[in-house]
């Protein structure tokens, strides 16, 4: 065999592989798209419908209104949002201090906050249940936000500190030298060079918090106050779902950290990787 | 460990610019005492009053008879949750499960991902297209990704039971949620789907940290392409696998959302992990908050010895090498 061909054939198969990849990736998400838009006549026979003829956002409309996904959809938004943005704001000031000013036992306190980042959400939702309880924040969407911003804390430091450690600090010493003070220096100099890093931490801490479950399922236990995992949840523990309804509140969950990554996935890969790859 | 290596790896750029004048002297040594201190105090807070005293807080409670139907008479009762979890009869059981789940889950998401980062790592056209529709299932949430799976397995109405039939591997559907070892295979399939791209993203990045002279000196000294993977490519990448692994078996154990979604740890306890075992007790069981917080401490001793074993071991290795 010519190397020609040799190299040819290797194309191919490693397109083919590629494809395969994506096909796998891709199908289980483009059926329950399917199963969303189907009439229910469609939904339960065997051997299996693969499209239908009258496709219908019928699923859709009962999901927002009878369902009152908006209502849910609405709540997950304004904890995801508030949390997410709280928790950037205080990763970029201990990130800064992490990454900017030797102290003693810095060493340590990076080793405790790789500990502590550890430490998953559900082992902690029952004291956290408890110390909320006794101070009114359960079934509170603002109880909510203030778990779901330690939720984010320490890892969004750890991530804030290595961008910040990327960024040479040579700029915020001249700009320290013509007089500014160091809030300015911060706010003028430094976070501008810091936007692709702190989209990395926003959209972090957006994805877990817009897909954190347990936590919310049990703090959260009036309808309207419900964030949509907890609406999915609430949704399979009634007998008799219907599946094109499930599967449009599936879409509806997937949908907002779908964008998220497609848009910030440049950050997101920085963000993750910025440990893994030596400079 | 990833907190020594992450931080030699980030310092090392500017370490000595880090250290220069203007921040390292403020006028007053107090006036850098309170900046320093101001910018500590939110997150700071935040971790000691959500994370470390829950903690804390946690590990007494799992020493107590708190549940909330018992709110009031609260005391101490030893090791007795412990004992009711150990002696259980299911608690091998539960144990095993985890073991199959984290060992199959992590060691398929590994290879797969690997896989993906070499078929992924020479530039072709639409590469940037085609890392956003390949890396995206990391960004979504766990629950969904189970429930869209557990109708895809359905055993009535599954497009897989279809699927099959129609390759002719089966005559009639197979409840997959029914037969104990299937279901695990179901819940374990899904999680592997679910953790390839991080894998592939980890080890692509570590893929493109490799020089390429290094390449063509195994060329020069007749390397194969399956030679040069093992010489170079495996020892270049070696780091970032151990902590990948690492990070996803602490993660993997720690996730319960799929197998929530799909079996609820059924059936009869066959996908049964620790923490679907917790969330089970603390959801179901009476709400027995003391007794979940003994598998919750259970859960974090079995993860720390393990992460010391796991450094140990791989870094008796790296000597080796």
């Amino acid at each position: 065999m010519s190397v020609r061909v040799k190299k040819a054939i290797s194309k191919t198969l490693k397109g083919l592989a590629l494809g395969l990849y994506l096909a796998f990736a891709l199908a289980p998400i483009l059926w329950i798209f399917i199963t969303s838009i189907k009439p229910p006549e469609d939904i339960y026979t065997f051997p299996i419908k693969y499209w239908t003829q009258k496709p219908s956002f019928e699923a859709y409309r009962y999901l927002f209104g009878f369902a009152n996904f908006s209502r849910y959809f609405r709540n997950s938004l304004f904890v995801t949002f508030f949390a997410s943005i709280v928790s950037t704001f205080f990763a970029l000031f201990s990130g800064y201090a992490l990454s900017r000013f030797p102290f003693k036992g810095k060493g340590i306190l990076m080793i405790f906050l790789f500990f502590t980042q550890m430490i998953p959400a559900y082992l902690l939702m029952i004291p956290q249940f408890q110390m909320f309880s006794s101070l009114k924040l359960t079934n509170n969407l603002f109880g909510i936000i203030i778990i779901y911003i330690g939720l984010g804390a320490t890892f969004s430091t750890i991530m804030a500190k290595g961008f910040f450690d990327r960024i040479p600090v040579s700029m915020e010493e001249a700009a320290l030298i013509d007089g500014c003070n160091r809030v300015g220096v911060l706010f003028r100099i430094t976070v501008p060079l810091l936007l692709p890093g702190l989209a990395a931490i926003f959209s972090f801490s957006f994805v877990n918090n817009w897909n954190e479950l347990f936590t919310a399922a049990l703090f959260l236990d009036s309808d309207s106050k419900m964030t949509v995992p907890v609406a999915l949840y609430s949704f399979i523990s009634k007998a008799g779902i219907q599946w094109n309804v499930l599967g449009a509140g599936i879409i509806v969950a997937l949908v907002p950290t779908m964008i998220v990554f497609f848009f910030a996935q440049k950050y997101i890969v920085a963000g993750l990787t910025q440990g893994a790859v030596k400079e | 460990m990833p907190a020594s290596k992450n931080e030699k790896g980030a310092k090392a750029p500017f370490s000595s610019s880090l250290e220069t004048r203007p921040f390292r002297s403020f006028k007053k040594k107090s006036r850098r005492f309170f900046f320093l201190l101001a910018l500590f105090i939110p997150t700071f807070s935040v971790i000691g009053f959500l994370t470390i005293y829950p903690t804390v807080r946690g590990f007494i409670l799992s020493f107590q008879n708190y549940t909330v139907f018992n709110i009031r008479r609260i005391r101490f009762i030893g090791l007795q949750n412990y004992e009711k979890v150990i002696n259980s009869g299911d608690f091998g059981l539960i144990l095993w499960n985890t073991f199959l789940w984290i060992f199959f889950s992590v060691l398929f998401q590994m290879l797969l991902g690997l896989g993906l980062a070499l078929l992924m790592r020479k530039p072709f056209k639409g590469r940037g297209i085609y890392t956003g529709f390949v890396f995206y299932p990391w960004a979504l949430s766990g629950f969904a990704i189970g429930l869209i799976w557990r109708w895809l397995f359905d055993g009535s109405f599954g497009i897989i039971n279809d699927i099959l039939i129609r390759l002719g591997f089966i005559e009639t559907g197979i409840g997959f949620f029914s037969d104990p070892t299937l279901a695990m295979l179901a819940v374990i399939i899904v999680n592997i789907w679910y953790g390839i791209p991080f894998f592939a993203i980890m080890i692509l990045a570590a893929l493109q940290g490799i020089p390429k002279d290094v390449y063509e000196s195994a060329w020069m000294d007749g390397a194969n392409p399956i030679n040069s993977f093992f010489k170079v490519t495996l020892p270049y990448i070696r780091p970032v696998l151990v902590n990948t692994i690492l990070l996803r078996v602490i993660w993997v154990m720690n996730f319960p959302d799929i197998i929530y979604a799909m079996t609820r740890g059924g059936p009869a306890k066959a996908t049964e992990i620790l923490s679907v075992y917790m969330i089970n007790i603390v959801f179901y069981e009476n709400n027995n908050f003391s007794k979940a917080s003994a598998v919750g401490v259970i859960i974090i001793s079995l993860l720390m010895v393990f992460t010391t074993f796991y450094y140990l071991i791989s870094n008796t290795k790296k000597m080796e090498m």
